[in-house]
């Protein structure tokens, strides 16, 4: 259940650890799994790369991203009746045109 | 002056006059017009009245007289009666087709048969499309042909849970990998969603389990290796 407020994590690596989602797209009621939402990077990364934080950063805390949803805390049903939840909430930067922010993803 | 009051009283009331006024009105006129007749009291029809007047009598007058008798029509057959108990039927015919050889159910029914999957085995579950799941069992509904078990699992640090109907037609097989070493005491796991009591990752467990296995070759192993239906 993906609204208003809600905290998500980031899990490719354009630079953006926690973002909260401020719309959730054609959609009147909670986003889920693929959903496309609107997202806002509350937490930048830390790369452990010499580089500098904006280096390697494609995303800056305070950004307006899309974002798709890959895990939910709320469980789904599947169309045969079996249910699946994950631990935690989780999401996938895209920009505008529906391509990843991101070249890699873990988990 | 002592005698004034009544004086005036009599001369101003004229009431007494009008009333007898009235009443003489009156009783010439009731004589006129009324004249009391009493109601004629009920002839009885006579005994022994041929037939052939009864056609002149009101329907409800005649001696042959008998109310319209009207048509009683049975109560539609009940389906209650023929059924006593229609979710167990219902329940029974389901599981015979889904589980017809009953191993599915006796695998999973763990509060009477003994070798079944009890909460905190590690099972593994082959679905006819789609991965294989393989989790630790948390909690198992038994509910007739919605039989269901919650299995959890991490992949990547990340908790995921499922719950699978256990007589759904995608659910191919049913390994149990691991049994627990001690017998749990709840009947519902939810504690090991606690970073605490967390059992991790079951990936190892269950591909050691794999590679037994393939060792063996097929060959059901002991009590603990394959339940497969």
């Amino acid at each position: 259940m993906i609204q208003l407020k809600t905290l998500l994590n980031c899990i490719d690596n354009s630079g953006a650890a926690v973002v909260e989602c401020v719309n959730v797209l054609k959609k009147k009621r909670a986003g889920t799994v693929g959903d496309r939402i609107v997202v806002v990077v509350q937490r930048q990364r830390n790369f452990d790369t010499g580089i500098g934080v904006s280096a390697a950063n494609k995303v800056r805390r305070g950004d307006i991203r899309h974002a798709v949803i890959v895990r939910v805390k709320k469980e789904m049903r599947r169309p045969d009746g079996s249910y699946l939840k994950f631990d935690d909430n989780a999401c996938v930067l895209i920009n505008k045109s529906g391509d990843p922010i991101g070249t890699r993803m873990s988990g | 002056m002592a005698a004034l009051p009544p004086l005036t009283r009599q001369l101003g009331c004229l009431r007494p006059f009008m009333r007898s006024h009235e009443f003489i009105q009156q009783t010439c006129r009731r004589t006129i017009t009324t004249k009391y007749t009493p109601k004629p009291a009920p002839v009885d029809l006579p005994k022994n009245l041929p037939p052939i007047f009864y056609s002149q009598l009101p329907d409800r007058l005649r001696p042959d007289f008998k109310p319209k008798p009207f048509k009683i029509y049975p109560p539609p057959p009940s389906n209650a009666k023929k059924c006593k108990d229609p979710l167990t039927a219902t329940t029974e015919a389901q599981l015979a087709v889904l589980d017809p050889t009953g191993e599915r159910k006796a695998l999973f029914d763990y509060r009477r048969s003994r070798r079944s999957v009890k909460p905190g085995d590690i099972i593994r579950v082959t679905f006819k499309n789609g991965d294989p799941f393989a989790g630790v069992v948390l909690n198992i509904r038994l509910r007739g042909v919605d039989t269901a078990c919650l299995l959890r699992n991490q992949f990547t640090r990340v908790g995921v849970e499922m719950w699978v109907k256990v007589f759904s037609p995608n659910v191919e097989g049913v390994e149990i990998v691991q049994r627990t070493e001690k017998r749990k005491r709840r009947a519902r796991l939810y504690y090991m969603r606690n970073p605490k009591h967390d059992v991790g990752s079951v990936e190892n467990i269950v591909k050691n389990y794999m590679r037994q296995k393939a060792s063996i070759g097929g060959v059901k192993g002991t009590a603990n290796k394959k339940a497969r239906s």
